[in-house]
């Protein structure tokens, strides 16, 4: 297991966590900056000065409570379905490769992708926002067509590594999936 | 006759150049030489690529293919078209951007200065683009891409495809418009002499850089059909869009002449357009469905076996900077009838043309000639037409020289923020100058913020495709190709 620093594609640090089970069993975590206590307080203090204005203006309290309820309960949202602690990627050689995302009030939510479904992983180009950047996809067979690609799961889209994280996380997984390759032909 | 020809067009090129240039010190063979070995990131930008198809669309294409072949990195910035958004690989690693921009007219994105800003200064960052090349006066994007690329100071160069008037309220907008955003580009290539002269005029350039470097045609698409039998009749040809700029209603005037005279004359129009109406009018009246046959819009690939059908090919062009259709014709081996307007006298030497005035009369007494010249039996075979003009114009030679003007434009300084103030402001008259120079400034602070927000150092490189250790071409070695 080792820990690693790289930058997403604004600038911030984020930590790659590589855990090796067996040669062919791999895990990949990605732990995103935490919320910073700065960007709380900005984020109240403009909702509560905001309230304040509406306030002074209308002269009615219940434009106060309605903006105490309304931040704890974006808080709340916010910590339970926008921000993400922790995305992990476990490489299983023989099963298939799972993606769990961490979000900060410990809510998790998982997805797997069986082997066979899946026809490589590569990582591609697009324009997201105003840029445009590199991802890990995994790229999943038409049953009906082999030859074809029936969808694409982009990997890590709240972490938004740079090329240099992705190119790691792109061999070690072409690793993997190589030895799945050699081991079908042996089969 | 051929070889002298060209000679003396390469002759009156390179003498322009020299001329041009021996007072920047610049373009002379040493200079050249110093820059020879070097190798260009190169940034083409247009709101015209495929899959819209046209001139300005293949020479894009063509022109980076020759460059790419050349070593160098290109790569293409354009709209999404449709579905076709994001980014693409096309033959030998060109690398095609289509942007999410909004399409206002014609295919053309609108232009506020600034909001595609953020995105091409990301792709010329990542691409580590050193030289951005923008075609077609007619694309708003392009235009765009120039006013960045010169506030992040890279060398800029635009290519001009079209003739315009002077009289009209918007060849007059757009002119001004030409002037305010050639004023500071670094090198300006026009695709004929007469386009050269009307660039100059329009956007009051200083000549001296302005090159002309002309189109070309992939002469293996074109060549005269083999298995062509003989016939005792004789066809003429017109493809072109059906619009008054290429002088549809001369061609209703002439068939219903020609036709009379001749009893064995057929013709063939290829293309579409709002002035086809004309046409079915004339064959209407003249009863003459079984001699004037209407191909409607043709696919790129189709154009050669329509021409091929035909025995004169004829232009009635109204203005043209340069026609390529006149040299796709000839390397058919069709004579060529044409007007004598804009760039069109320069294209081919006289041998393989009749020029004749923009007028039916003319025209007819044109074509006439060269039916007299076909009976007469004194003309060269298709083929050996072919083997004649195939050489005037190649992709190669193309690449060749826009590498010479590429080379040129790398040892050039971009004018700092102060000069290009005060060229605004001198250049374009002090109300659409300053107008313009306020713009300047607006995208300068804009460029400090989006630094401050991304820094250059955060953007990814991206992986090259092409160029010197592109991923590419260090995979699949670039062929040999036979192309001429």
């Amino acid at each position: 297991m080792e820990d690693r620093t790289f930058s997403d594609i604004e600038g911030g640090k984020i930590i790659v966590q590589e855990r090796l089970f067996s040669k062919t069993c791999k895990e990949f975590n990605i732990i995103c900056p935490k919320m910073s206590v700065r960007s709380v307080v900005t984020a109240t203090f403009t909702a509560w000065v905001a309230a304040y204005a509406m306030y002074a203006y209308t002269e009615n309290n219940m434009v106060l409570s309605a903006t105490t309820v309304s931040t704890i309960i974006g808080l709340l949202f916010y910590l339970h379905f926008v921000k993400i602690d922790q995305e992990s990627l476990l490489l299983i050689g023989s099963l298939g490769i799972q993606m769990t995302l961490t979000y900060t009030s410990g809510k998790e939510s998982t997805e797997f992708i069986e082997m066979h479904k899946i026809k490589d992983v590569v990582i591609n180009e697009a324009i997201f926002m105003q840029k445009a950047i590199y991802y890990l996809c995994i790229l999943l067979e038409d049953p009906s067509e082999p030859k074809r690609i029936s969808s694409i799961v982009p990997l890590f889209q709240s972490a938004k590594p740079n090329l240099n994280c992705l190119v790691q996380v792109y061999n070690s997984c072409q690793e993997i999936l190589s030895e799945r390759k050699s081991f079908n032909l042996v089969d | 006759m051929d070889s002298h020809h060209i000679q003396s067009m390469v002759d009156r090129s390179e003498e322009g150049h020299r001329t041009c240039f021996s007072t920047t010190t610049c373009f002379t063979d040493e200079c050249l030489h110093h820059a020879a070995n070097r190798t260009h990131s190169i940034c083409m930008v247009s709101d015209f690529f495929y899959p819209n198809m046209g001139g300005v669309e293949s020479h894009i294409y063509q022109l980076s293919q020759c460059l790419i072949e050349r070593g160098h990195k290109v790569i293409i910035v354009t709209h999404a078209y449709g579905d076709r958004k994001g980014i693409r690989y096309l033959t030998n690693g060109l690398k095609v951007y289509y942007l999410p921009l909004k399409v206002m007219y014609n295919q053309s994105t609108a232009t506020t200065l600034l909001h595609s800003f953020p995105l091409l200064r990301y792709i010329f960052v990542r691409e580590r683009v050193t030289i951005v090349h923008s075609h077609s006066s007619f694309s708003a994007m392009a235009h765009d891409a120039l006013f960045h690329a010169k506030t992040l100071r890279l060398h800029t160069v635009f290519t001009d495809h079209s003739l315009f008037g002077f009289a009209d309220v918007s060849s007059v907008l757009t002119n001004k418009l030409l002037t305010v955003s050639l004023c500071d580009t670094t090198h300006i290539i026009c695709v004929s002499y007469t386009s050269k002269e009307n660039t100059v005029l329009r956007a009051a350039l200083d000549p001296k850089i302005v090159s002309v470097i002309p189109n070309a045609v992939d002469p293996t698409d074109f060549t005269p059909d083999p298995h062509r039998a003989k016939e005792n009749k004789i066809t003429i040809v017109v493809v072109s869009r059906l619009v008054y700029r290429k002088g549809i209603d001369l061609l209703g005037g002439i068939i219903p002449e020609m036709c009379q005279k001749y009893p064995d004359l057929h013709f063939i129009i290829g293309g579409e357009g709002p002035k086809r109406i004309i046409i079915e009018e004339v064959r209407e009246r003249y009863q003459l469905h079984d001699r004037v046959q209407l191909k409607g819009a043709l696919e790129h690939q189709e154009v050669r076996d329509v021409l091929v059908q035909g025995d004169i090919f004829l232009n009635m062009s109204l203005t043209e900077a340069f026609c390529m259709a006149i040299v796709e014709a000839a390397s058919c081996g069709l004579q060529v009838v044409s007007t004598r307007v804009g760039g069109i006298p320069e294209v081919l030497p006289e041998d393989y043309i009749i020029l004749c005035e923009p007028s039916v009369k003319s025209l007819c007494g044109g074509l006439e000639k060269a039916i007299k010249n076909m009976k007469s039996g004194k003309l060269p075979s298709p083929d050996a037409i072919h083997r004649a003009v195939r050489p005037f114009y190649t992709w190669r030679d193309v690449a060749e020289r826009s590498e010479k003007v590429y080379d040129w434009v790398s040892l050039q300084t971009v004018l700092p923020m102060n000069k290009r103030l005060d060229r605004l402001i001198t250049h374009c008259g002090v109300v659409t100058g300053c107008i313009f120079a306020f713009f300047v400034v607006v995208s300068y602070i804009f460029l400090m913020f989006l630094r401050w927000t991304t820094p250059d150092s955060v953007i990814d490189i991206a992986v090259n495709a092409t160029g010197p250790g592109g991923a590419w071409s260090r995979q699949y070695p670039p062929k040999k190709r036979l192309k001429n």
